[in-house]
């Protein structure tokens, strides 16, 4: 439990490698080395840092209070096989509140700079989480109905042992969180990681501001938010009887081939214009509704 | 219950000795009475409330009001809990704010009378059960406010607000004089108790009484559609009133509402379904409606609107709960609705105190004109975030534990086995999600916009707070906010006999069930703040050695950067604005100049609220026309009316003579 647990805390910057090795080789460029977010992160904690005479102290622990939110956004987590470290009834709100807490101290410190540029990417990255977290919120609705559980551990644990109909459930359910995993990952087609641009601006610009210690932990905290969002896929993917090396097996598998996923999403898709992003993250709410109506069909279809 | 009405009249003496001090002393005379009388009335509302117990005094009046039982159960003291400490801390505010208004001696002691009156009569609806003396209390806590809310009645604006309240409120007291008219007519008693053989069959007669009275309750509290009186009186009422109006006085529309809960039984699904889906539109109109304003005690206001929605969130899960005979889905969301009602209290108080503050200090309340207060209000900038934090229900407040409990309830509801039910738990989790999500948006902007950044607009001089009364009412409840939020079974011991009194087949492991589930949120608070810490720590260690310098914000290479640059308000809501353009129109007038030089060219923007254009204006017109159609009775004409009298004598005459 634990080593999974640290795997997975040490595994976001290699994702977020492995996204960009992905984009440059179907660019038929050679890339970074995978582990090039690693070098990053020890380079940016050992520089200094500038900081806008503008701020006040919201600026300077926002970042420190995203990380930690978030770490402890990926206890609550199942992990296939172990379970999760932290569990109790009604956890899934605490896990999105917690995403919330580190998005508004993110928008909080973006806000602090007084910053016209950082006021847009904050302005945008509300507007899009009202959509995002609503949608999320029927993604569990949905699977608490299925399993009768209320909590992450229990949900996911028994989700795989209801049979007949789960495949179209989860079919949909993975699709509306990857879209998730998209848009809160900042990433093409709702947000693009690679500039900070008038037209693109959201997560990156937000952060326009920060340099060393605290950039490093910004970036960990963004690639975590991503690990987190995947190891959800991997709990409706891994079958919940599988003996624990498949199961293990198959989650390693799941997290590759999400992420290889996203590299290739953002090679063959351009972002979206800002006015046309609702419009894809609304595909998330009725995918995420449509599942739930499949799960009413089938607990109350037949009477 | 004896020293409870003394504490009552205590605070109504206090309002009236404030009339006879001096002008600087009244502030602290009121609150030296208000303080006076907490050692009266606490004692008393906390052993009810821990233990269970009804206390009750028989008054004996004459016709037709006769014999009324005061009655003071769990439920009177929790809310008398609310109103007692919110009379303080609005007494203690009023000292500092009130300074703005030096000089006029005769307004200042009509606001410390009228604030004692308001304070007594709110503590008397809570436990007076009898009709006719409960709508006499009802309606002197209704004008004892309007009269507070016209504080300043110099303004036109003020006066119209003020006006516009007193009318909804008789509107609202209209429907409830039918409501209990009818059902003390049909109970034949004029006694909460006795109401109980004609509320609790759930046949069409007592839907209706129940529609009725949730009509006149949800008036008070600022249930969509009949909450447009919040955004206009919160900002015209002097802020410390605006506050104890907002955290307690619009909680005795709920209070009204569970009352009527608690003597109809068990309530029929159906209603339950009813005031689910209302409360879940109040919630989302109300915070998309925040989000619009950019005035920010109107964007406190609708969010008092949102808040009440989540409060009726709780109150249909309770009734759901109820209805299906699950005692664990009816006790969660009645924790849901008690517990919010508190922290409500605490964090919307918070969030007035400090606005006033800021009204104080800048002499504006528009948010596209301030900007980085943070600097030079800390301790309200800091309670601001605190407060924001717990309207927001993000962790370590205790805005949180009350959702949460809701959140839980909605997902235990889905293991009622019907397709009903788990629609309507979805449309609620997915409705209070959004409004979540939403109020991120909107304390985002009111925090961010008015505390953050650089001044939008030259202030007037550097604001500081210097008036310790305008900070200590703040810092308190800011206390009681974290203390809450880290110590959440503790208010759940204090709810639990409520609770009780609603679901009386609650048994001892669905209350575990609940504090063991806290106990855990609590420890992962704890681990958060130590988490927290440690980066912190992590990241002072790792600069230590570094180069921190100091520069101006990143501006791309542009050079002439001005505060002025920066997104405002309406800027910052505009996109989401846009997305529920359809639920918050907009009217834009742009004035454009022809010529060359444009000085003069101008743009303003106004958002109206949708319920005002399509259910009070076509209502008001029809009813106007309606009338009308009287109006030549009362032509203006002395003949004319020297005839209906000559012509009701005849009749009169007539039937004298035909009957005898």
């Amino acid at each position: 439990m634990a080593i999974a647990l640290a795997v997975l805390l040490l595994s976001p910057l290699f994702f977020s490698g492995l996204i960009s090795k992905v984009k440059a080789v179907w660019g038929g460029r050679r890339g970074a080395p995978v582990l090039q977010p690693y070098y990053d992160f020890f380079k940016l904690l050992r520089k200094g840092e500038v900081i806008s005479a503008t701020t006040t102290p919201i600026f300077r622990i926002a970042p420190s209070i995203g990380i930690a939110a978030t770490i402890l956004a990926l206890m609550i987590v199942p992990i296939p096989t172990f379970g999760s470290l932290i569990s109790f009834n009604g956890d899934f709100a605490l896990f999105a509140y917690l995403m919330g807490l580190t998005k508004f101290f993110t928008v909080a410190a973006a806000l602090d700079t007084g910053s016209s540029f950082e006021g847009m990417g904050a302005s945008r990255e509300v507007t899009y989480s009202t959509i995002v977290e609503t949608a999320f919120l029927i993604v569990i609705g949905s699977l608490a109905l299925l399993t009768h559980h209320v909590s992450f551990d229990s949900i996911f644990s028994s989700v795989g042992l209801i049979s007949e109909y789960t495949p179209l459930v989860r079919i949909l359910l993975v699709a509306s969180l990857f879209i998730m995993l998209l848009a809160e990952g900042s990433r093409v087609p709702v947000d693009d990681p690679n500039t900070h641009l008038e037209l693109t601006m959201i997560h990156e610009v937000m952060v326009l501001d920060y340099s060393g210690p605290d950039l490093a932990f910004i970036q960990y905290t963004a690639a975590l938010r991503m690990t987190i969002i995947s190891t959800l896929i991997a709990n409706l993917i891994v079958p919940a009887l599988a003996p624990a090396i498949q199961a293990l097996l198959l989650f390693g598998v799941t997290m590759l081939v999400t992420f290889v996923a996203v590299g290739g999403v953002e090679s063959l898709i351009a972002r979206s214009r800002m006015s046309h992003v609702p419009q894809f993250l609304f595909l998330m709410t009725a995918l995420s509704l449509t599942a739930f109506a499949v799960v009413v069909f089938f607990l109350y279809g037949g009477r | 219950m004896t020293e409870f009405l003394v504490g009552v009249a205590v605070i109504f003496l206090g309002g009236v000795a404030a009339c006879v001090s001096p002008e600087k002393g009244k502030g602290w005379v009121f609150s030296l009475f208000a303080a006076s009388a907490q050692f009266l009335i606490l004692p008393a509302v906390i052993s009810t409330l821990l233990s269970g117990g009804l206390a009750q005094l028989p008054l004996s009046f004459g016709e037709p009001i006769g014999l009324a039982y005061l009655r003071l159960d769990p439920l009177a003291a929790l809310f008398s809990l609310l109103i007692s400490t919110g009379t303080i801390f609005a007494s203690v505010y009023s000292i500092g704010y009130m300074k703005m208004y030096a000089g006029r001696a005769s307004s200042l002691s009509s606001h410390y009378l009228f604030l004692g009156m308001m304070s007594a009569a709110m503590l008397l609806v809570v436990v007076v059960q009898n009709a006719i003396l409960f709508l006499i209390v009802w309606e002197v806590m209704s004008v004892s406010s309007f009269l507070l809310v016209a504080f300043d009645n110099g303004d036109a604006e003020v006066r119209k607000a003020a006006l516009y309240y007193f009318t909804a409120m008789q509107v609202g007291a209209a429907f409830l004089i039918a409501a209990f008219g009818w059902v003390s007519a049909a109970s034949g008693s004029l006694d909460f108790n006795s109401f109980t053989s004609v509320l609790g069959r759930w046949d069409f007669v007592s839907i209706l009484l129940f529609v009725l009275f949730f009509l006149g309750f949800g008036t008070k509290a600022g249930f969509v559609p009949l909450h447009t009186w919040l955004p206009r009186a919160h900002p015209a009422a002097p802020t410390g009133v605006s506050a104890l109006m907002s955290g307690v006085m619009i909680k005795l529309g709920i209070y009204g509402i569970l009352r009527i809960l608690l003597l109809s039984g068990v309530p029929n699904s159906h209603v339950a379904y009813g005031v689910l889906v209302i409360s879940v539109l109040t919630g989302i109109f109300g915070i998309t409606n925040a989000i619009a304003q950019d005035d920010i005690k109107r964007l406190l206001a609708y969010s008092s609107i949102e808040n009440v929605g989540i409060i009726g969130i709780g109150i249909g899960i309770g009734m759901l709960g109820l209805a299906y005979h699950s005692p664990l889905v009816a006790m969660l969301g009645f924790l849901g609705a008690l517990l919010h009602t508190v922290n409500h209290f605490t964090f919307k108080s918070v969030l007035f105190h400090a606005s006033g503050v800021i009204y104080s200090r800048t002499h504006t309340r528009d948010m596209n004109k301030l900007g980085g207060l943070g600097k030079y209000l800390p301790v309200t900038s800091a309670g601001f975030l605190i407060a924001s934090l717990a309207a927001m229900g993000l962790p370590v407040f205790n805005g949180f534990i009350s959702e949460l409990a809701l959140y839980l309830g909605l997902a235990k509801a889905f293991m009622i086995s019907s397709v009903v039910t788990s629609v309507a738990a979805l449309f609620s989790l997915s409705g209070l999600a959004f409004t979540g999500a939403m109020a991120l948006l909107a304390f985002s902007k009111a925090y961010g916009i008015t505390f953050l950044g650089l001044p939008r607009e030259r202030l007037h001089a550097n604001p500081a707070e210097t008036e310790w009364t305008l900070i200590a009412p703040m810092v308190t409840l800011a206390v009681v906010i974290v203390a809450m939020g880290l110590l959440p079974w503790l208010a759940v011991i204090l709810l639990r006999n409520v609770i009780i009194q609603f679901v009386p087949a609650l048994s001892p492991d669905d209350f575990l069930f609940v504090t063991e589930t806290l106990r855990t949120v609590s420890t992962v608070f704890t681990g958060l703040l130590v988490l927290t810490g440690v980066f912190l720590g992590l990241r002072s260690l790792l600069l230590k050695r570094r180069n921190v310098a100091t520069f101006k914000t990143w501006d791309c290479g542009y050079q002439v950067g001005s505060a002025r640059l920066q997104y405002t308000g309406s800027s910052f809501a505009q996109p989401f604005l846009h997305l529920v353009e359809e639920l918050v129109p907009r009217r834009i007038r742009v004035n454009k100049e022809p010529f060359l030089f444009p000085k003069d060219a101008s743009l303003e923007s106004h958002t109206q609220d949708l319920s005002e254009r399509f259910i009070y204006r076509p209502t008001i017109r029809a009813v106007d026309r309606f009338l009308g159609l009287f109006s030549w009775i009362q032509s203006g004409r002395m003949q004319q009316y020297i005839m209906y009298g000559l012509v009701f004598i005849v009749a009169l005459l007539i039937w004298i003579l035909g009957v005898k």
